[in-house]
């Protein structure tokens, strides 16, 4: 066993990587996204130029604004990502497993000499890693490009910053995709499937905010006169809010790509009275945004454990 | 009675001749009469006399007269000149006058006072003079200053006048000196102009300014210039005085000049502070103040510094507690050393970090749930 050089689970993950390679879904993903990535940052480097504060004292973060800024023509870089990115990760889950159980081939590779979480674990793995070289590499030619155009190279905390960046939208990405997985192995229907992950995803990232909207005038303290009542009805309304993965990822990705973000949450007068604006060290905006980073990541994995002990549950009939 | 009322009216001839000559001359003898309006004169020394003396014959012979001067010291050049010689006689005709010129150099080393001396045509006749020397004379150099005290702070520079006599006879090159503490800057205005020796006439003077700069961290006190003129054969001496008015100026800083530190929110954080007197005077009863954003406290060990003396320092702890509720990111924490006299004020930029409680809570969870799908890969996995 162990002169074994590749083991049965990586070679299941192959397999996986180079199904998807070859699909139209991955490829046509892969297009949108590119030529989306090259659109904004063709505007944020038409806009960059006026983005370049007066105060020349300020540390800019200059190379970080290719991510952020826009000129309003097409959304900054970041907004795309949190949009396309559940569509990426949905796309590759949605019938990874209801497909092979519908073709019959489910029962086929099980009756392989393999673990059965082989199965599960590989499907996820695999389209992980895909995802992961998407956004690397639009990442790098994001920064390649800019380098380019600009002319300034990033200072190290610019490019860790970048990088914790392209991180977050894999994990984030990576959330939309077990859960997706988790809907292909709950209903037999890829189509099913589909739709449900589709109005999660739809539901979050439209009806969420109006929802949200909804909920805070209708809680709103009748007589606004104590701060108190005002400041935790802020904070409810902001727990509501982080409910939604997407909303976590835009707050955890603006406060990485914006280093002059301090706090998330309302701010009273007393904790804005003697501080100076200037950006945060990576290490204090990576501990602002950890509660994100951590529901994020606990999202990522409940949902990947749920479909993981469900599927170990369901039996698989060959047909 | 004939005797003497002969001899009344012989005064009285001798006084309607001197009402007739109005001023006094001579005793008329033997008919010559020396003749001088001005006889009782006021000079200064230095000064050259010039008296014009008419020697009048009223008798019907010629008169061959020796004119001597007397009663003059040494110092006192004098010379009898008429017609453009030099004479020691002179002659007059019958009921005729001749005029002799009388120079006489007051010295310029002399008493104040006056002093008399007579015009004597030996056996016939004599002319005495009066000289008022209205000041003493000496044959030195003067320097002095009428203001020769001076006040300020020692952050400006002290002007002071002074005035160069030269009472000598002849032009002296004065160079002047000043012996002045290390550190001072003493100079020497003539005209405006900087200079280090000054061309004085003879018997008369010169306007000297002295601009004199204290050294920057001259302590609180007065100071004696002294400023020399010489020559190799004169030389004269004054002294300046200037009184240095402390300046009371402090600085408020830490020991390694950095004004920043970080503390966790909630959290406190000890800065030692340095308080520096960079005036020139003591400072007494520092006390130390700051302004905070809210719910900071900073607390000073000790609160109040009793005295810094003069260019020293003195340390303090200073404990800045942050909000609990601070949000990451630099504040600015004030802090002020002040007296009655002076106060420095120093602006901190203190980074405040966020508590790493919330990220271990968070490493927890996700631990969490990882032990969880561990679990789940243990029941159902390899099945």
């Amino acid at each position: 066993m162990k002169a074994k050089l590749i083991s049965p689970f990586w070679v299941m993950v192959r397999k996986e990587m180079a199904d998807h390679m070859r699909s139209w879904r991955y490829n046509l993903m892969l297009l949108l996204i590119g030529l989306t990535c090259l659109g904004s940052l063709y505007t944020a480097m038409m806009s960059i130029r006026e983005a370049v504060p007066k105060d020349q004292t300020l540390n800019a973060f200059l190379f970080l604004k290719l991510f952020t800024v826009s000129d309003g023509t097409l959304p900054p870089f970041i907004t795309f990502i949190g949009f396309l990115g559940p569509l990426l990760g949905i796309s590759l889950g949605f019938d990874a497993v209801n497909s092979e159980r519908n073709k019959g081939t489910l029962s086929r590779v099980m009756a392989q000499p393999i673990h059965r979480d082989f199965l599960i674990g590989a499907k996820f793995v695999g389209a992980l890693i895909l995802i992961s070289m998407m956004f690397l590499s639009l990442g790098f030619l994001v920064m390649g490009l800019g380098l380019l155009a600009i002319g300034i190279p990033p200072s190290a905390e610019e490019f860790l910053r970048m990088l914790l960046f392209l991180l977050l939208s894999i994990i984030y990405v990576g959330f939309w995709l077990s859960l997706a997985i988790l809907f292909s192995i709950k209903f037999r229907q890829s189509a099913t499937s589909a739709l449900s992950s589709l109005s999660i995803w739809l539901f979050f990232s439209v009806f969420f905010t109006m929802l949200i909207q909804l909920i805070a005038n209708a809680t709103a303290p009748v007589n606004a006169t104590n701060p108190n009542d005002i400041l935790q009805h802020q904070q409810f309304i902001q727990v509501i809010m982080s409910l939604s993965p997407s909303q976590l990822f835009s707050e955890a990705t603006t406060t990485l790509l914006t280093p002059t973000v301090r706090s998330l949450g309302p701010l009273t007068l007393e904790q804005v009275y003697g501080a100076i604006p200037s950006p945060l060290p990576l290490g204090q905006s990576m501990l602002l945004i950890w509660p994100q980073v951590t529901g994020m990541i606990a999202a990522t994995l409940v949902c990947f454990g749920i479909s993981y002990a469900y599927f170990m549950r369901q039996e698989i009939r060959s047909r | 009675m004939s005797i003497i009322r002969s001899k009344s009216i012989h005064f009285l001839i001798t006084f309607l001749l001197l009402g007739l000559f109005i001023m006094p001359t001579t005793k008329a003898a033997e008919g010559v009469i020396l003749f001088s309006p001005y006889t009782d004169i006021s000079v200064t020394p230095g000064e050259s006399i010039h008296y014009s003396i008419d020697v009048i014959n009223n008798s019907g012979s010629v008169q061959d007269l020796e004119l001597a001067v007397e009663g003059l010291s040494n110092q006192w050049k004098h010379e009898l000149t008429a017609g453009g010689w030099k004479i020691q006689r002179i002659a007059v005709k019958p009921d005729d006058s001749q005029t002799v010129s009388l120079d006489v150099d007051v010295p310029l080393e002399v008493e104040k006072g006056t002093y008399n001396f007579h015009l004597i045509a030996p056996g016939k006749t004599s002319l005495p003079f009066t000289v008022h020397i209205t000041e003493e004379g000496t044959f030195k150099t003067e320097f002095t200053s009428e203001q020769p005290n001076m006040e300020g702070p020692s952050t400006g520079a002290f002007n002071f006048e002074t005035t160069l006599r030269n009472r000598t006879v002849e032009n002296q090159l004065y160079s002047l000196t000043a012996d002045a503490p290390k550190g001072w800057d003493i100079q020497f205005k003539v005209d405006s102009k900087r200079v280090t020796s000054v061309n004085v006439e003879a018997n008369s003077t010169k306007d000297v300014d002295v601009e004199i700069v204290p050294p920057e961290n001259v302590k609180a006190g007065s100071y004696k210039i002294p400023l020399k003129a010489a020559t190799n054969s004169t030389s004269a001496q004054t002294e300046l005085e200037v009184v240095i008015t402390g300046t009371y100026d402090l600085k408020l800083s830490t020991p390694s000049g950095l004004l920043s530190t970080d503390v966790t929110a909630g959290d406190e954080r000890k800065l030692q502070v340095e308080v520096t007197n960079t005036g020139s005077a003591n400072l007494r009863d520092i006390e130390l103040k700051s302004e905070a954003p809210v719910n900071w406290e900073v607390t000073f060990e000790p609160k109040k510094i009793d005295a810094i003396e003069a260019g020293k320092s003195a340390e303090v702890t200073a404990t800045i507690k942050a909000d609990q509720k601070a949000i990451a990111g630099d504040y600015v924490v004030n802090m002020t050393a002040e007296t009655a006299e002076a106060s420095s004020d120093a602006g901190f930029r203190v980074a405040v970090k966020t508590s790493l409680l919330w990220g271990w809570v968070g490493i927890l969870i996700i631990l969490g749930v990882i032990g969880g799908m561990y679990y789940l890969f243990k029941k159902y996995g390899r099945r």
